[in-house]
């Protein structure tokens, strides 16, 4: 009996965010998405140590290649279904001479760098715009949005292949390493993470603007109001915790979204050269695509996987903070 | 509208700015032209004049629809894009048609059999086709249906290295095939989650429950009172993806070499052909904010609160 009390209160007790991962927990397919997200950012952070082939700037890269193993097709299917299966070449070698699953391992971390990185920018330009648009409504209001709407009806991609084009003109060193713990970043990358996100925080800035028209008019900040608290601490103490859910989901969904349009840019031949994402493979291989079709399918599948899980993620994490929406 | 297509065109004229000078680039590419013929070159295309000027300029000529010259070549650039729009509209406007007549009986039927196996599979498949990369679609397609089976061609909008299934015409709609499954998969997958969410939150709220309890028939409750709430956010999407669907031309005209402006941009951009960039942008911005001009009209007939407004 007692204990029966006892784990009433703790239920009661249990935080907001305890509520949704129990919930998040029941929902299988945002653990998928989960579980992917998790095994996407292993192979990102831990892949230089267990890549067959050291990563593309190194000589030792083209390995395949010094040895005659160019446009190899994945060297399992050479004596399928009989014989013991040879693992060398799980994804075959590229036009170039390349170990394909190698360059997989080692794009991951860019993917998950212009994803992640990209996520950041966004959402913090769209919590500035967007709350301070839902906030002081008024003037500041229509302004922010009528350029929020000029950001939102803006064919964007094309935009951005201009803008990287002509940034990537400027490049010098391929790599800036930051000195103590000597972590190289990539220049040319870079410039396209700050240009997807320029033009990609106009629907976010929206989503947070919505949000905080909604909370403004709660009961709570008119209690704030009236203790004589100061806009600051309403906005980051009261507003942004409450849609901070909000913001977690959308977060993940923007993330599923750069790793796409990253690879669009490479794949449409505006990459960074000196890194090889996804796309950047997918660009490569592609004019040989009638003879290295491997070289086409498998880092795709890699984005396909990718983004998929971080939808699954997305919808997942907004069903487990919004139940209501899903009966 | 008008402060949107002004702001667009200021921020597209930057953007050319931002470039630096094409007679830089044009000497980069061939070092031995003397300063000379750098500054003739420069007179002629109106270079040399303030930056302001030169917008009003350009902003004068845009409205005439002159967009200037290839700076490959020379050809006015209007000779050059109507062709170009006329290969991208076909494929698009047949696309975006097609996606919407069969994404609106799916997500109606996927949101009133909610978690049934086959809203299951709907929303699944629609799911992969939001998270597929549109290009990579393509590839898959040319590899089986082109590469191997041989039944459709991989490239071009017709002809190429023969005329398929014997005639001119139906040689365009082989051309067609592929690169309309592939846009229309995409924007279908796009579709299909919005009319489904939006169905959804119709169908739970009191006046169907009213019409149901009035005995009305199902047919009438679902197409007559609940689309008409569950389509317009559809619509307002649609015109706001518009652009993204026309910009996201590059992607799909790329992988099957289709001779339209997306190809055609992805070329003059490699090249910074800035003329043709410029004058491909502002067809698809226009495009874009006459889509949401028609948007917001067939608001008015779908929501009649917004006309009392």
């Amino acid at each position: 009996m007692s204990s029966n009390k006892k784990e009433k209160f703790e239920r009661r007790s249990a935080s907001q965010w305890a509520v949704a991962w129990r919930r998040f927990k029941r929902n299988k397919a945002g653990t998928v998405g989960l579980v992917i997200v998790i095994t996407v950012f292993l192979v990102g952070i831990f892949g230089d140590f267990f890549a067959p082939y050291p990563g593309r700037p190194d000589p030792d890269a083209l390995l395949p290649f010094y040895q005659g193993d160019v446009r190899k097709p994945p060297s399992w299917l050479e004596n399928w279904p009989n014989q013991i299966l040879n693992w060398k070449y799980p994804f075959g070698t590229s036009a170039i001479g390349t170990d394909v699953y190698s360059d997989m391992i080692h794009g991951t971390k860019y993917t998950l760098y212009v994803g992640v990185v990209v996520t950041l920018i966004t959402m913090a330009l769209a919590i500035v715009v967007g709350s301070t648009a839902g906030f002081y409504g008024g003037w500041v209001d229509n302004l922010l949005m009528r350029l929020t709407e000029v950001f939102l009806v803006f064919p964007s991609l094309l935009f951005i292949l201009v803008f990287v084009r002509i940034f990537t003109l400027t490049v010098g060193d391929p790599f800036w390493t930051i000195p103590i713990i000597n972590l190289k970043i990539p220049t040319g990358l870079t410039i396209v993470t700050v240009v997807l996100a320029i033009f990609n925080w106009a629907s976010n800035a929206r989503m947070v603007r919505g949000e905080f028209l909604r909370v403004r008019e709660l009961e709570f900040i008119e209690a704030e109001k009236a203790l004589g608290a100061s806009n600051t601490r309403i906005i980051f103490r009261h507003v942004l915790p409450n849609i901070l859910s909000s913001i977690i989901v959308v977060s993940s969904l923007t993330i599923a979204y750069a790793v796409l349009i990253e690879a669009a840019v490479s794949f449409l031949g505006f990459g960074d050269l000196n890194t090889t994402t996804w796309g950047q493979i997918l660009q490569e291989n592609f004019a040989d695509m009638r003879t290295v079709w491997w070289a086409e399918i498998f880092p795709g599948l890699a984005i396909l996987l990718t983004v998929f899980g971080f939808n699954l993620l997305g919808d997942g994490l907004s069903d487990a903070f919004n139940p209501r929406l899903r009966d | 509208m008008i402060p949107v297509a002004l702001g667009i065109s200021i921020i597209s004229f930057i953007t050319m700015y931002a470039a630096g000078d094409p007679i830089n680039i044009i000497k980069m590419a061939r070092p031995t032209v003397d300063k000379t013929t750098l500054d003739a070159i420069r007179a002629y295309y109106g270079l040399d004049k303030p930056i302001p000027l030169q917008y009003l300029n350009w902003l004068s000529n845009l409205l005439q629809l002159n967009f200037g010259k290839s700076l490959y070549g020379g050809i006015p650039v209007n000779l050059l894009i109507g062709n170009w729009l006329w290969e991208t509209a076909k494929l698009q406007l047949v696309s975006i048609i097609l996606a919407l007549a069969i994404s609106i009986p799916i997500g109606i039927n996927s949101a009133r059999k909610q978690y049934s196996k086959q809203d299951i599979a709907v929303t699944s498949i629609s799911l992969f086709g939001v998270s597929m990369p549109t290009f990579w679609l393509g590839v898959i397609l040319i590899i089986i249906f082109s590469y191997t089976l041989g039944w459709l061609p991989s490239e071009g909008a017709r002809g190429g290295t023969k005329i398929w299934w014997g005639n001119p015409f139906l040689d365009e709609i082989a051309h067609l095939i592929m690169p309309t499954a592939v846009l229309v998969y995409v924007t279908l997958a796009q579709n299909i989650r919005l009319i489904r969410a939006n169905m959804l939150e119709v169908l739970r709220s009191d006046y169907i429950l009213a019409a149901r309890a009035s005995g009305l028939k199902e047919r009438t409750i679902i197409y007559k009172y609940a689309l008409r709430n569950a389509i317009s956010p559809v619509i307002t999407y649609l015109g706001i993806a518009f652009g993204a669907i026309i910009a996201g031309a590059p992607m799909t005209e790329y992988v099957f070499n289709w001779p339209g402006l997306g190809r055609r941009f992805v070329d003059a951009t490699l090249r910074l052909d800035f003329p043709i960039v410029m004058g491909i942008t502002m067809i698809i911005t226009v495009m874009t904010l006459i889509a949401n001009l028609i948007v917001d009209i067939v608001y008015v007939y779908i929501d009649p609160r917004i006309r009392i407004r």
